[in-house]
């Protein structure tokens, strides 16, 4: 079946109406990861923009059409630790379990327990919709805010320019952890992105799987609505963020990349980088570079 | 008379009428369209389909106007146009 | 037939828990509460329970584990003390706001600062506003007996609150005593399974467990909290008499009282010290005090009635407390009963603490306690807090 049957035959479990952003990159993946997983599935979707967007629902309504839980911010993984150790001495495997945090409920409180859930292997599929900052709650700092980033909490001023510190690599880390899949994607690149969340919804029935995606943020980004997914492959395209998998310790490069554009290609979209200067975007390209280094030389044995 | 117990939604979905937050609306020329899917894949909201002829078809139900289909349309055949004018489909 | 063996209060937990067949358990070691996680762990390796284990890297975490599978249908499991509280505060205020039953076991501890490790209360009573029942227990074989009538309790249909025994730390947790372990099937003629239906992630009933909801009809679910919470107090009741004639051990229900009947003056406990609390009014009787004991054993639900009930005529009485209530110069007993008792500043009351950060109460405190009622018996109001307190030269 190809990507766009999947999509195209496969049932949307979320509300048609919910108030995220226009062209906003989580309502994207949300919609994608459901559609793939099916009916039989439980989903804990903590405290960010989803959320807040109605798909836990309102009064005594619900915004999914399928089972699902607003966790605390920083315990999904560990609450659906609790809800997969059940089904499991149910024998009823069969039903996903999938948690879909935003990166401040991933990287920053949530991370002790994601990283305790991944070392035990529990099984479950956790997404990641990384829009590189609490953006629900007016665009804060994350770990994975990326360096030089204007955000409500490392504003522009006169001494200090944004964000000073490069982010956290949070797909890496989860590799690291023998997670039984962990991959990167972007909306983007759709076939990739449906791959990979069927791959990942495999995985979680012997063990953790991690997918972090980028997710596309118009209102934080400060970035035309219709950009999102231009944005999401010039990401993809400028190694700002590069899509591999790991699977059984074995890493690859899905995506290969051997003409990267330069990372200002993707930068010039947003206003969140329209401060920097020279030195800064220098220092950017630098990062990202050497990123892409390590990456290769984690992926060059099989790609 | 309702029990309040344990804080639950089952009494139907939650839903809002997102179309209202619309200011341009994206029209589809199916002459131009070479049924690639971007738009369908693309589409945050899920609001173009696919039917059984593999055409693809936009509703105006929730689809908040964002201008993603029409921005990633290889052949420009989508068409964002202040609502209000232009021809209905 | 049961059978008989010495216990320290954490093994007493462990036995009542897996008597309780959860299904899951989640709990992090902290003094003084982990040989109950180490004791579950060893019944699990040796295929003496079928729970599922989940090994947790925080408290946080255990609750948060046990919380996922009350929803998903399940009995849980989980125990801690003091720090581990704290920290678990989170998930913990969530687990009865959502009105998701489990036990969990309270080796009761100190707070810190200082830097501490001992016996208290304080972690127990800091959290008596988070929704819980909470029931405070004398000896070991009281610790597994209320984890088996906690499971019953909590479950009820019409109460769906989840539920603590508190014991102290170290005087129980690590003391041995005599327990009388009952017999599998005993425990499941007393204890029905349990499948959660209220609130259930579950594709095959789909609803949204916790969607934002206003104030209006938050305050709904409040109300019915707080209404279970009451309907709880005679469900108490009736738990303790059927447990009582089923397996011969009757604990008196949300108090238990002791040579009440003629007193003149009372003193109130709460958890271990009450022992040392029955010999002191043995010895005040002897001296010709009408003194007689009341044990509070929930404090959550607070038995407002029965407190009431017990003190009637009773000229003047004083609350041990192993904690304090900041901003109130006294023990939370004694607030509560305060409270309860409606005529307090007709009678002489104070509150005595002690027990602190693993501190001793004595025979002789609670016999100099009993003599300063004595003594005050005639001038009623309320007087100044008695500490037990022997502080360094």
């Amino acid at each position: 079946m190809s990507y766009l049957d999947v999509l195209s035959e496969s049932k949307d479990l979320v509300t048609p109406g919910m108030s995220a952003c226009q062209g906003c990159g989580g309502e994207l993946i949300l919609r994608k990861v459901l559609q793939i997983s099916g009916e039989n599935t439980i989903i804990g979707i903590p405290p960010g923009c989803m959320a807040g967007a109605g798909v836990v629902g309102w009064n005594f309504s619900n915004g999914l059409k399928i089972p699902v839980h607003i966790p605390l911010l920083d315990n999904t993984a560990s609450l659906l630790s609790g809800v997969t150790a059940m089904y499991q001495k149910m024998g009823r495997e069969d039903v996903n379990i999938i948690g879909l945090a935003g990166d401040g409920a991933t990287a920053d409180c949530g991370f002790q327990s994601l990283s305790a859930a991944a070392e035990r292997g529990e099984h479950m599929l956790y997404v990641c919709y990384d829009n590189e900052g609490y953006m629900n709650t007016g665009f804060q700092r994350s770990s994975t805010t990326f360096k030089g980033s204007q955000t409500s909490t490392t504003p522009v001023g006169k001494v200090k320019k944004g964000k000073k510190e490069n982010r956290k690599n949070i797909p890496m880390i989860m590799a690291m952890h023998g997670a039984a899949y962990v991959a990167t994607a972007s909306p983007g690149h759709m076939k990739d992105m449906v791959e990979k969340i069927e791959k990942g919804i495999a995985a979680s029935k012997h063990g953790f799987a991690y997918l972090h995606i980028i997710s596309p943020c118009p209102t934080g980004w400060v970035s035309k609505p219709e950009c999102g997914i231009d944005l999401a492959k010039k990401a993809v395209k400028s190694n700002y963020f590069p899509l591999f998998e790991v699977e059984e310790g074995v890493w690859r490069r899905t995506v290969p990349n051997p003409k990267p554009i330069p990372v200002t290609d993707f930068i010039a979209g947003l206003r969140k980088f329209k401060h920097l200067g020279e030195d800064e975007l220098a220092e950017i390209q630098e990062y990202v570079d050497k990123n892409n280094e390590l990456l290769e030389k984690l992926t060059r044995e099989v790609s | 008379m309702r029990k309040y117990i344990s804080p639950i939604g089952k009494e139907g979905l939650y839903v809002l009428d997102t179309a209202s937050w619309r200011t341009y609306r994206p029209v589809m020329d199916k002459e131009a369209c070479i049924e690639c899917g971007a738009c369908m894949s693309f589409c945050p909201v899920n609001s173009i389909y696919r039917d059984q002829e593999k055409k693809y078809y936009i509703s105006y139900d929730y689809c908040k106007g964002c201008g993603i289909c029409a921005n990633e349309c290889p052949k420009d055949a989508i068409t964002m146009m202040l609502e209000g004018e232009g021809e209905n489909e | 037939m049961s059978k008989i063996q010495a216990l320290t209060g954490n093994y007493s937990a462990s036995y009542g828990a897996a008597l309780c067949k959860p299904d899951v358990i989640a709990a992090y070691p902290i003094t003084p509460q982990s040989s109950v996680v180490e004791k579950l762990a060893q019944f699990s390796a040796d295929g003496e329970i079928s729970a599922s284990m989940v090994e947790v890297e925080s408290e946080h975490s255990a609750m948060s584990v046990v919380q996922g599978a009350v929803m998903a249908g399940g009995r849980a499991f989980t125990a801690t003390s003091a720090q581990g509280l704290a920290l678990m505060y989170e998930p913990y205020f969530r687990m009865s706001t959502l009105r998701l039953p489990m036990v969990m076991a309270l080796a009761t501890r100190e707070m810190t600062s200082p830097e501490t490790v001992w016996s208290g209360q304080q972690d127990a009573v800091s959290v008596r506003d988070a929704g819980w029942m909470q029931v405070f227990v004398e000896n070991n074989q009281e610790i597994l007996d209320m984890i088996i009538q906690g499971y019953k309790i909590a479950e009820d249909p019409n109460i769906l609150l989840p539920l603590n025994v508190c014991y102290d730390g170290f005087y129980l947790s690590h003391l041995s005593e005599r327990v009388e372990i009952p017999e599998q099937a005993e425990v499941d003629a007393f204890l029905p399974p349990y499948k959660s239906r209220h609130a259930i992630l579950d594709p095959k009933e789909p609803m949204a467990v916790d969607p934002l909801t206003p104030g209006n009809i938050l305050i709904e679910y409040r109300k019915s909290h707080l209404e279970a919470m009451q309907e709880a107090l005679a469900k108490i009741e009736e738990v303790n008499k059927e447990f009582a004639d089923q397996f011969g051990r009757n604990y008196g229900g949300a108090i238990d009282t002791y040579c009440m009947d003629d007193a003149e003056i009372a003193i109130l406990t709460i958890g271990s010290m009450t022992g040392t609390g029955r010999e002191a009014v043995d010895e005040a009787r002897k001296k010709g005090i009408k003194v007689g004991l009341i044990k509070v054993r929930f404090l959550r639900p607070f038995p407002v009635e029965r407190i009431r009930e017990a003190l009637k005529g009773v000229k003047a009485w004083a609350s041990i407390d192993r904690s304090v209530v900041f901003g109130w110069n006294s023990g939370p007993v004694f607030m509560e009963t305060r409270a309860a008792v409606g005529n307090a500043d007709s009678t002489c009351n104070f509150s005595a603490i002690g027990g602190l950060g693993g501190a001793d109460i004595s025979l002789d405190d609670i016999t100099g306690c009993i003599e300063t009622l004595d003594k005050l018996k005639t001038e009623p109001g309320k007087k100044d807090t008695l500490w037990f307190s022997k502080p360094v030269e």
